[in-house]
């Protein structure tokens, strides 16, 4: 499967192409085999981690399929206001799309427009070389419509593949829950055409299950690392929830388990990044998203700690649990979409002051010294806020630093001379 | 022009119900032609004393098949939808069994159910278990069928019977009254209706039916429950000012058939009866559906702001979620969009601890006793219907091992 299947993805292709799968997927896997082998230089690595890193190494540099997902009807959703209970609750698979490839960034960058952002080109780039399998099996794309990037990139996607464009509305009011209560149940059709299984009352409820089961796991993680700050390096953590973007929820969750109890086991001994005492920093903005992991790469590198991440693509993208309150099939649907709604931190909200208070909660929450901003060249909306989240941790006292960055290495060392600074900076504040 | 068709619209649905109030006594449901009062133990289990329980059967019957023909009303409806007709069969069939991951039953709810059984039984039915009479006072001290010569808490019957009240009792007993009325309601506010009202169980007992069931409820907005405010505040004026206009609130108070018909009083159920059969089906498709209209509540409810009983926030700690706005069955908004605020408790708050219950983020809300935390919010306790119980995940070790971590739970701390 490894050796042939990667390269079947287009038919009758000529010479030209041919080279070019192969110079595409020997340059993706290098990077990719870099970004992992950077991760596992950083040390103080529990050993529970490894499945994690088996399945980004599987995806990204074997280019397969992990075992979990093998014969499964794959969906692909991009953010997390697609409901991924839903989808296991037509018994298939989800997994998350959105892409921080450089090679397949190079090549979307051909075809969107230049000021498009680079996750929204990475995706196009993989979908428009069909060489990467999880893009190219997938029997459906829900495309939550969350920016005009997301937008275009839903039709754009179309062309070769079956997309579902969830409209997320602009605000949380009562009637946007309404609204999005529709979508969703317009998803759950879609999802039963495509898989050819019914979505019933009891299959939602074991699809609720299976993800309730990876959030009480990551629940107690989270809890445990307010407890203990610095438990694990920042960039093993992203490394965890990217490793959930290819993983059913439930092979997620037992992997989680494990590295719960060997921290719990660990409790106060050596073996801890925290054991030294380093500059504890937060990334927010953008998503960062493997192997466009550069900038937490660097903070660790650099002698600092990720202490906290407020991105989508981090923990933020699972730790808000879809709470019940009516028993019914309505009743869920609806739990669904409040949870994919209101206590959703994405700027795509007109208003969405409640991201400054998540800001503000987790800076205390992790005792963390300084901010990184990031932001994707083209991201606008994470961008608008900046100001916001800036003048706000100016009141705190907390300094903020705005990292703009795109996905390729050629900024690498202008990064690392800012990050470096910044670093300094809390180092000497502390 | 819409606007005043709206307009025009309230004001037409408030002299209905102004009418129906004052014309209550003349609908009638199930009339005698005496007060007969149960005493004992033994008379009451007599024939002739479930005979009289027979207008309570009546009253069932009647709201189950109206529930029934709602459901089916429904259902039509939908199908004329293509996209909602496909999950009409989930959304509205009674499924068997709990659903996994349903969050595990708190120290809290069990002392809140159980308060509120042990009350209503006893302002039920404590009358002929333990006499009447205890020390020269009066049992049970808040049924007004059986104790209407205390004038201690029995306020609502005098509320809706003033004239009586000033007729009937010289002036300390008047002062006595509102002395008592006034004291219990500063004491203990609305957790008298989300912890001891009769009816509070009853509305509560038809809720946990249709979860059960799994039949999906009404869906009430922030402008649904706006439209209810004048008819509360109609209520309000109606309840003692009903019997100035030639009125008896009583007739049209759907209590009437809980309390009194329950503990064996032969009385006759005028609209009553009706408004009881109209509060079953409502409270079945909207949780505590009476309470947001009901008027002595809102009386009480006036004094919240002195009631030890507060509703605590952490303001950065809540995500606006909305899970609490979700669960609250009297559609307090505030409390998940607040942000400034430590304390969130509004005039509506019944206390029944539903949002602390279903709030996962830790300490973001509390129910507060005298500035101490009865019951706090925890991310462990929403969660932890979705514990592996094969593999013995402990999330309690865990946590524990912080200063606070995700907290105990609430009620543990008391």
């Amino acid at each position: 499967m490894m050796g042939t299947g990667r390269k079947t993805g287009k038919t009758g292709k000529s010479g030209i192409e041919e080279r070019f799968a192969s110079r595409f997927l020997a340059k993706q896997e290098k990077t990719s085999a870099k970004y992992l082998r950077r991760v596992e230089e950083l040390g103080e690595m529990p050993e529970a981690l490894a499945p994690f890193l088996d399945t980004l190494r599987r995806v990204y540099v074997d280019m397969a399929l992990p075992d979990a997902l093998r014969g499964k009807t794959l969906i692909g959703t991009y953010c997390v206001m697609a409901p991924q209970e839903l989808v296991y609750a037509a018994g298939a698979v989800p997994v998350k799309l959105c892409s921080g490839n450089y090679t397949a960034f190079s090549v979307g960058d051909g075809n969107a427009p230049r000021d498009a952002c680079p996750l929204v080109k990475a995706v196009e780039g993989f979908c428009e070389t069909g060489l990467m399998p999880i893009y190219r099996d997938c029997a459906l794309m829900a495309v939550p419509i969350t920016c005009d990037c997301k937008k275009k990139i839903a039709g754009m996607l179309a062309a070769r593949s079956r997309v579902f464009p969830l409209q997320v509305p602009a605000g949380r009011d009562d009637g946007d829950i309404t609204q999005y209560v529709e979508e969703l149940y317009r998803f759950a059709g879609i999802l039963e055409d495509v898989t050819g299984s019914e979505i019933s009352w009891e299959t939602l409820a074991s699809g609720m299950r299976q993800v309730g089961r990876a959030q009480y796991e990551l629940s107690r993680f989270l809890a445990w690392k307010k407890a203990r700050h610095g438990l694990m390096w920042g960039t093993h953590i992203l490394a965890v929830m990217h490793a959930a973007s290819y993983l059913p929820a439930d092979v997620w969750a037992s992997s989680m388990r494990r590295l719960n109890d060997e921290l719990e086991a660990k409790g106060e001994g050596s073996g801890r990044p925290a054991s030294r005492k380093r500059p504890r920093l937060m990334i927010t903005g953008s998503p960062v998203i493997f192997p466009n992991i550069k900038v937490p790469l660097l903070i660790e590198e650099l002698g600092g700690i990720l202490a906290a991440d407020e991105t989508c693509m981090g923990e933020r993208g699972m730790s808000d649990p879809a709470v019940v309150v009516d028993e019914s099939f309505d009743g869920m649907m609806r739990a669904l979409a409040n949870r994919a709604v209101r206590p959703c931190s994405c700027p795509t909200f007109a208003d969405n002051t409640e991201r400054i208070y998540r800001i503000r909660q987790m800076v205390r929450d992790y005792d963390v010294q300084g901010v990184v901003y990031h932001v994707l060249r083209g991201c606008l909306v994470y961008d608008f806020e900046y100001q916001l989240v800036e003048e706000v941790l100016g009141e705190m006292g907390i300094p903020v630093i705005r990292l703009e960055s795109d996905y390729n290495e050629e900024d690498v060392e202008q990064l690392k001379i800012r990050l470096e600074a910044f670093i300094e900076l809390i180092k000497f504040r502390a | 022009m819409n606007r005043n068709r709206k307009r025009l619209s309230m004001v037409l649905v408030l002299a209905g119900i102004t009418l129906l109030v004052l014309l209550s006594g003349r609908i009638p449901f199930w009339t005698y032609d005496e007060r007969v009062l149960t005493t004992d133990i033994e008379q009451f289990f007599s024939p002739e004393h479930l005979v009289r329980l027979l207008p309570l059967a009546v009253i069932i019957l009647a709201a189950a098949a109206a529930i029934t023909g709602i459901c089916w009303i429904r259902k039509r409806y939908r199908e004329q939808d293509s996209m909602r007709a496909r999950y009409e069969g989930m959304r509205s069939s009674g499924r068997a069994g709990k659903r996994q991951g349903r969050q595990k039953v708190s120290v809290f709810s069990v002392i809140r159910w159980s308060v509120m059984v042990v009350f209503s039984l006893l302002i039920i039915f404590g009358g002929i278990f333990f006499g009447f009479t205890i020390f020269g006072i009066d049992i049970p001290v808040l049924s007004c069928p059986t104790n209407r010569s205390q004038l201690m808490e029995s306020s609502c019957y005098f509320l809706a019977h003033l004239p009586d009240l000033f007729a009937e009792y010289d002036a300390v007993s008047i002062a006595l009254f509102f002395g008592s009325t006034i004291l219990f309601a500063l004491l203990l506010g609305r957790v008298l209706c989300g912890f001891l009202c009769p009816m509070g169980l009853v509305q509560d007992l038809v809720h946990l039916l249709r979860q059960k069931l799994k039949i999906e409820g009404f869906v009430m907005t922030e402008a649904d429950y706006r439209k209810l405010v004048p008819v509360k505040w109609l209520l309000v004026l109606l309840m003692p000012g009903a019997v100035f206009a030639g009125g008896n609130f009583c007739d049209f108070c759907p209590a009437l058939a809980v309390s009194p018909v329950i503990s064996g009083l032969k009385v006759s159920l005028y609209f009553s009866g009706f408004m009881m059969i109209l509060v079953l089906v409502g409270s079945f498709f909207k949780r505590r559906a009476w309470c947001n209209i009901c008027p002595l509540g809102l009386m009480i409810g006036l004094f919240h702001r002195l009631s030890p009983f507060r509703i605590k926030k952490e303001p950065t700690a809540c995500t606006e979620c909305g899970a609490c706005y979700e669960a609250c069955p009297m559609g307090i908004k505030m409390i998940y969009t607040e942000r400034e605020k430590t304390d969130v408790t509004d005039w509506n708050c019944i206390m029944c601890g539903e949002c602390v219950k279903c709030c996962p983020e830790d300490h973001a809300l509390a129910l507060a006793f005298a500035g101490k935390k009865i019951y706090d919010a925890s991310r462990k306790r929403v969660v932890s219907g979705y514990q592996d119980s094969e593999e013995q995940a402990d999330f309690g070790r865990l946590s524990g091992a912080g200063a606070e971590g995700a907290g105990g739970d609430g009620a543990g701390a008391r």
